[in-house]
């Protein structure tokens, strides 16, 4: 992504996005998705092996969880998913530009 | 980890109050009003570098958002705000514990903000699992005994004996007990009885029978109380011989209704009037029938409550069933009605549709033809899918088709709608009219299915289930969603 885009993306989109309610919709979307397809259950399960071969919660911070399970977590989410968001995402914006 | 929170967020708490973290919460982490949305949208940013994230955090001290790329850290160290927290969940980070902190009060204000922003955004409630309290968390400790629960269990699959000609029964009752809402409702004992120990309540009953069910135990079970109670409420169908299991099924849901209202469950009215027991929750939908008049093109419309859908054998599929169904019909010059805007009988077209869906679908394909000259068996094989989107068949979406889906603008709340549907169970009819036999299959975990026939539990494969001729079929919602009651 160029930085123009990304500059679109904050200062346009990202605002509009919020204050429609539509940003957490699609949140909501998002989140309903990734625990039909076992997402959650499996990254879940990956966070419960590093907190034990780590001798439990006293001595895992939640920055190390994050940083041990972020990449593999992404790379687990199925593309159908993201496919379903972006094009969802994409026809919003559009609709709401042409308003 | 226990959410007593830390030293830290602790005096916090005592100088200041919750209110901090309230405010904070209602507009920058749940948004429960649109004002909300709106300040949240225009200023919630890092203060150093202006992104909208990643990870952006609000001090709890004073007003300052900052990213948790390092900007929120830096800004905690120069002016020693020690508590930030996190906008994406609402979790408090203390600096000087260097993690989140859990804390009971803190939980709670998020949660019930949460479900505010739920209704104000008009989405389904989050759903809140159980969390065990103190005396609820010793209880689980002091009972040792445990039932893991894999995924090849076969926990829940019990035969059931013929009494003679009793298979009619047993089918359904594998399907009942196979409802995943309905199980979940009665292994959680949510059945409180007004008449209880009278033997005479029929969701009694099936509580009992559930219990029996994921006993463990594999032996096969005999129906003879349910039989009898059955026999008791819903005399048509007493005697000993074969019953339609479609027929059975109805009184059955019936009888249990009635049952429920009697009981000192709440089942509170529901404004429109509805009843809210456990069966009319999870099987009720709403059917709308919109009758136009052809003369003034004036529309009539009236919703009656289905617990199935009786479908006529035509065509080749369950869906081709139901888009025959939710056809608009003319209705001929011989079966005029009164038009109220005419104030005359008219022809008119009559037009079913489905304008609240169940959480279990059930269909019933007519199979069995009765007529003044012939009663007969149609066994033309129609395919039901294992998965059905029922958007089609819904009124809104009909009315949108209607209109013609170009200049129809307001249809964006469909895109987070979720109207799919799996497959659970299905009873199947073999042999002849007056000489048949009822099985059913089960699904007893995604994907894992099996096959009741009387005492007898055989694993079967999706494939045979979807291959079979199909008498009753049920759908479960995919997708639940949940209604909030905390105000």
């Amino acid at each position: 992504m160029t930085f123009d885009n990304e500059n679109i993306l904050i200062k346009e989109a990202h605002p509009r996005l919020t204050s429609s309610g539509d940003r957490d919709r699609f949140k909501e979307l998002l989140r309903k998705r990734l625990i039909e397809c076992g997402w959650r259950d499996q990254v879940r399960a990956m966070c419960r092996k590093f907190v034990k071969e780590n001798n439990g919660p006293n001595n895992v911070t939640f920055d190390m969880l994050v940083n041990q399970v972020t990449p593999r977590a992404r790379a687990l989410v199925p593309d159908s998913i993201k496919r379903e968001l972006i094009n969802k995402i994409r026809e919003n914006l559009h609709r709401q530009r042409n308003q | 980890m226990n959410d007593n929170g830390c030293i830290h967020l602790n005096n916090f708490k005592a100088a200041k109050g919750t209110k901090p973290y309230k405010v904070v919460n209602a507009f920058f982490v749940s948004c429960t009003s649109f004002d909300a949305r709106r300040y949240k949208a225009t200023t919630c940013v890092c203060f150093t570098c202006g992104k909208p994230g990643p990870r952006m955090h609000s001090c709890l001290h004073c007003i300052y958002f900052g990213c948790y790329a390092g900007h929120i850290q830096d800004h905690s160290k120069s002016k020693k705000h020690f508590l930030y927290i996190d906008l994406s969940y609402g979790n408090v980070f203390c600096a000087q514990c260097q993690d989140y902190i859990y804390d009971r009060e803190i939980t709670e204000i998020a949660l019930t903000n949460r479900v505010k922003e739920a209704k104000s955004l008009g989405v389904s409630v989050p759903y809140i699992p159980w969390l065990p309290n103190h005396n609820e968390a010793m209880a689980l400790k002091r009972l040792r005994k445990r039932r893991v629960i894999s995924q090849h269990t076969t926990i829940g699959l019990r035969g059931l004996q013929n009494l003679g000609s009793t298979c009619f029964m047993n089918c359904i009752v594998q399907t009942l007990i196979h409802t995943p809402l309905l199980r979940d409702y009665f292994l959680g004992e949510k059945h409180k009885c007004k008449s209880q120990g009278s033997g005479k309540c029929l969701v009694c009953e099936v509580s009992k029978l559930f219990q029996e069910f994921y006993s463990g135990a594999k032996t096969p079970l005999t129906l003879h109380r349910l039989l009898h109670l059955i026999w008791t409420h819903a005399r048509h169908l007493a005697g000993y011989e074969q019953q339609d299991a479609h027929e059975f099924f109805i009184a059955t849901l019936d009888v249990i209704h009635r049952h429920c209202m009697n009981g000192v469950e709440d089942v509170e009215k529901k404004e429109n009037g509805r009843c809210n027991c456990i069966i009319d929750q999870i099987f009720t939908g709403g059917l709308q029938s919109d009758v136009v008049c052809t003369s003034c093109s004036g529309v009539s419309t009236t919703i009656d409550p289905f617990w199935d859908i009786s479908l006529d054998i035509a065509g080749t599929s369950l869906q081709t069933c139901l888009e025959r169904f939710t056809r608009a019909e003319h209705l001929g010059s011989a079966a005029k009605i009164k038009c109220s805007n005419c104030r005359a009988y008219r022809e008119s077209t009559k037009q079913l549709t489905l304008e609240t869906l169940p959480i279990v679908a059930s269909f019933h394909l007519k199979r069995f033809e009765h007529s003044s000259q012939i009663d007969r068996k149609i066994s033309t094989f129609i395919s039901f899918p294992a998965e059905l989107d029922l958007t089609p068949f819904l009124s809104s979406h009909r009315r949108a088709v209607d209109v013609g889906a170009a200049d129809n603008n307001n249809a964006p709340e469909g895109i987070f709608e979720d109207n799919r549907y799996s497959l659970f169970a299905v009873v199947n009819h073999l042999g002849s009219l007056d000489a048949g036999h009822y099985t059913a299959y089960v699904r007893q975990m995604k994907g894992s299915w099996f096959k009741c026939d009387d005492h007898m539990i055989t694993r079967a494969s999706l494939r045979e289930v979807l291959d079979s001729e199909g008498y009753l079929l049920f759908y479960h919602k995919t997708v639940l969603e949940y209604e909030g009651d905390v105000s």
